[in-house]
């Protein structure tokens, strides 16, 4: 019996008039077609990967997965989930000298060489991170929404976890919306071979060293003379964010957003791979010492977001300052117009740059024979510099609905001297050396 | 705005959990359920829907001279132009033609010339259908995107999908404009929820049903989606026992037998569910086996009895 | 900085002051800024991915949300 009927199914041409009514129904109202589902959307997922490969430095591999599910009622959940892969090399903050420089590794199995004129390197990243993390949002009344979330990320010599929350009140018929947020994190900083002292001596020898040049017991004997001597196996800090925004409907067609920041990182700071050189009067490197960066960095920012809806496209422009107390103070420009190209297609430019000042206790050496001072880096990441960002955009409907995106982007960095005297053989080298990168990504939305 | 607005042609209601705003159109009581407690909005979108019901009954009614159904029944023959939304109705009803086998047939109206369904016992003339019948027949009638040509003698009429068209053209104007408000456009039965509701709620909305011989006004909860009757158990004719329904038969000028005397399917769009539940009722006797094998959810209301699924 | 505070602080007052009378759009008006694309956190992943290659590579992270801790990156 449910065998015939099946079989009638499939034999009738009746069961074909719904399809068939409905598809006429989309052409006549002009509509796409409605979800049978009924209010409950299934999971929307948001799936990425993306290369950033610098020339001769660090490359990276990312994915992301993200799923938003709404429960009804606005009660909405987000699940994200992203692995990044990391290789190549990374600056260490030395100086390049116009002779061959000999480093040991962080964990301290090895020595590595450094061509003439090379900028330092280290060429043994390698890392791999997890992070997950999860976001509730739901009505708190008919005004207001609650949003709250938590957040892992581990990698082998570093973990973080983190809580947030934050509450957004609408005015004005919800032409404005109010926000305030706070977000605490703690972090675990467990580097290779431990917690180095602060300016503890590095592991160096100019010229090709020879193989007994830091000896491996060294690295392992905090007692000695401390050469890469460790105060610790590992040190934290604890990061407190408060968030304050405005969204501002303008107009049919435009809708700002205004950001103000604070942020309170308290603990270990520095950069455990990170070293300065320590360079006599004729420019030649003497001792790499390690970095010391203070114990605590209050930053405030302000961000400006403009979306205005063009007839066919998006223009999306976004300025944000950021000042701390460590004077890193920059000043970013993003922008994005997208442009719809047919019905299901659109092309997107980015553009974006990027300035900062120094850090105060940023300087690109230390000189032999004066006092050291209290803090100090070499990390080009706290010194002087512009970036810029040139990208584009390829995103195409597919799979009734689905989006299926491409981008390409360049970015480069360009460190400048803060008005750093350079003495002797460095003022022939390049101290600065720009970092081009690619960045390439694909996006696949279901 | 003000033009809108004055002189007003409907009224809005502050209920409960919602504002209801009402008016007359295409010979129905017209309402639109807001889920809002603004005044302002409601009154916007009630003017919104009252201006777009107007809109396509004074272009489709087949009673107003000198609109585009009158110059093509008037047309002798002769191309007339047409623009884009008739274009987009017309070959709407081709689909509906050839989905039906030709049962759906728009220009079947002329034989109300012979059937007056008005409850009485008088049934026409075998001449006077025999004469009308070649007068139907959408295969006659030649049409592309810009014009239409209609043989001397026939007429169009978009009763059968004029209101179910019009309630889903003022349900997706309005979902235009207003992006998070559920909106209920309820056209004398013929039903449009333009989203769900917000906490879950379910819309209540009052049919007329009908039970044994008579109308009672039912209440329906709905969530989402379309909502249609085909069938009138008012218009009938009764003679020597046998009851004849309004429901014409286009190949035979005569009533379909034994259909239901209404019909109500849910589907995703007004105007798919009053199709379907026309298309039910021209299948006479087979009518609920037909919308069981379509998956649709229906409710057939027969002579005393009703079948629902 | 604490000028920078001020000023941006004046600048919203101003904004809240003026909203409800001439800024915003009545709820009928709202076709435009529905659409996915017009929402702030359209391309979530990208502006994600976005966050960490700047946070890793320069002095200044946050703005768009919490400038947070999260990675050895930096």
């Amino acid at each position: 019996m449910q065998l015939t009927k099946l079989t009638n199914l499939h034999t009738n041409k009746v069961p074909n008039i719904s399809a068939a009514l409905a598809a006429a129904t989309c052409a006549l109202l002009g509509t796409l077609p409605a979800q049978a589902a009924g209010p409950l959307e299934d999971w929307k997922i948001d799936t990425s990967l993306m290369y950033y490969g610098e020339t001769d430095r660090v490359s990276a591999i990312e994915t992301v997965i993200n799923a938003e599910k709404d429960f009804g009622d606005e009660h909405i959940f987000v699940g994200k989930f992203v692995v990044d892969a990391l290789t190549g090399a990374s600056a260490t903050g030395a100086v390049a000298q116009s002779t061959v420089q000999t480093v040991s590794r962080p964990s301290g199995a090895g020595t590595y060489q450094i061509a003439a004129g090379d900028t330092p390197l280290d060429d043994t990243f390698k890392d791999t991170r997890v992070q997950v993390s999860g976001q509730w949002t739901q009505p708190w009344s008919d005004n207001s929404r609650l949003s709250s979330g938590a957040q892992i990320s581990a990698e082998h010599d570093y973990f973080s976890a983190g809580i947030n929350s934050s509450y957004a009140y609408d005015l004005f018929n919800k032409n404005t919306t109010l926000s305030a947020g706070l977000a605490l994190s703690y972090d675990i900083i467990k580097p290779e071979g431990g917690i180095p002292l602060p300016f503890g001596l590095k592991s160096y020898s100019a010229g090709p060293g020879e193989d007994d040049v830091g000896d491996d017991d060294a690295y392992e004997n905090d007692d000695d003379d401390g050469i890469d001597a460790r105060r610790a196996d590992n040190d934290n800090k604890t990061t407190v964010d408060l968030l304050f925004g405005l969204t501002q409907v303008i107009n049919r067609r435009m809708l700002m957003q205004f950001n103000l920041g604070y942020s309170m990182v308290d603990g270990y700071s520095t950069d455990p791979y990170k070293v300065l050189s320590v360079v006599n009067g004729l420019g030649l490197t003497q001792q790499l010492l390690y970095e010391n960066r203070p114990d605590k960095r209050a930053k405030t920012f302000a961000f400006w977001q403009t979306k205005y809806a063009l007839n066919n496209g998006v223009a999306d422009i976004s300025y944000r300052y950021a000042s701390d107390d460590w004077d890193v103070n920059s000043h970013t420009i993003d922008s994005r117009l997208r442009i719809n190209v047919g019905d299901n297609s659109y092309i997107q430019p980015h553009l974006r740059y990027y300035q900062q000042s120094a850090a105060n206790f940023y300087q690109p050496f230390l000189i032999e024979g004066q006092s050291l001072p209290e803090f100090a880096t070499a990390d080009y990441r706290l010194g002087e510099m512009t970036a810029y960002t040139i990208g584009l955009k390829y995103g195409t409907q597919v799979n009734d609905g689905d989006e299926l995106s491409f981008r390409l982007e360049y970015y480069q960095q360009s460190p400048k001297n803060a008005g750093f005297a350079e003495p002797g053989s460095l003022q022939n080298l390049d101290l600065y050396p720009s970092i081009k990168a690619v960045i390439a990504q694909v996006n696949y939305r279901f | 705005m003000s033009s809108l607005d004055s002189p007003k042609h409907y009224v809005i209601e502050q209920r409960n959990d919602h504002i209801c705003g009402r008016f007359q159109a295409m010979a129905s009581p017209c309402e639109i359920l807001i889920d809002t407690q603004d005044l302002h909005l409601a009154e916007h979108l009630t003017a919104l829907a009252y201006a777009e019901a107007k809109r396509i009954e004074y272009k489709y009614s087949r009673y107003i001279a000198g609109n585009p159904v009158d110059v093509i029944n008037r047309s002798q023959g002769t191309p007339v132009g047409i623009d884009e939304e008739t274009w987009r109705l017309l070959q709407f009803a081709q689909t509906c033609f050839e989905l039906s086998d030709g049962m759906f047939d728009i220009s079947s109206g002329v034989l109300r010339r012979a059937w007056r369904f008005d409850g009485s016992d008088k049934l026409p003339s075998a001449q006077l259908v025999a004469q009308l019948l070649p007068l139907v027949g959408w295969q006659k009638v030649r049409f592309d995107a810009s014009s239409i040509t209609l043989p001397t003698g026939m007429e169009l009429d978009f009763g059968g999908i004029g209101k179910e068209y019009a309630v889903d053209c003022v349900a997706k104007l309005l979902t235009q404009n207003t992006v998070d408000t559920s909106v209920v456009v309820n056209f004398g039965g013929d039903i449009q929820v333009t989203q769900p509701r917000q906490h879950g709620q379910r819309w209540q909305i009052g049919i007329e049903s009908l039970q044994g011989y008579q109308y009672i006004a039912k209440l329906l909860s709905i969530h989402s989606g379309g909502l249609a009757t085909s069938g009138d158990a008012r218009r009938y004719l009764l003679k020597d026992g046998v009851r004849y329904s309004h429901i014409l038969n286009p190949k035979t000028g005569y009533p379909v037998r034994d259909a239901p005397r209404s019909i109500t399917v849910a589907a995703d769009h007004c105007v798919q569910a009053g199709l379907l539940a026309t298309l039910a009722l021209l299948q006479g006797a087979a009518a609920e086996d037909f919308l069981a094998k379509q998956h649709v959810k229906y409710w057939s209301f027969r002579h005393t009895d009703h079948h629902a699924q | 900085m604490k000028k920078t505070i001020m000023k941006f602080a004046v600048l919203l007052l101003a904004i809240q002051a003026i909203g409800c009378a001439s800024l915003g759009v009545e709820p009928w008006e709202r076709d435009l800024l529905a659409k996915d694309e017009m929402a702030l956190d359209a391309e979530g992943n990208d502006l994600g991915l976005d966050d960490h290659i700047y946070f890793s590579k320069e002095g200044t992270s946050g703005g768009r949300a919490f400038a947070g801790g999260g990675c050895g990156c930096n």
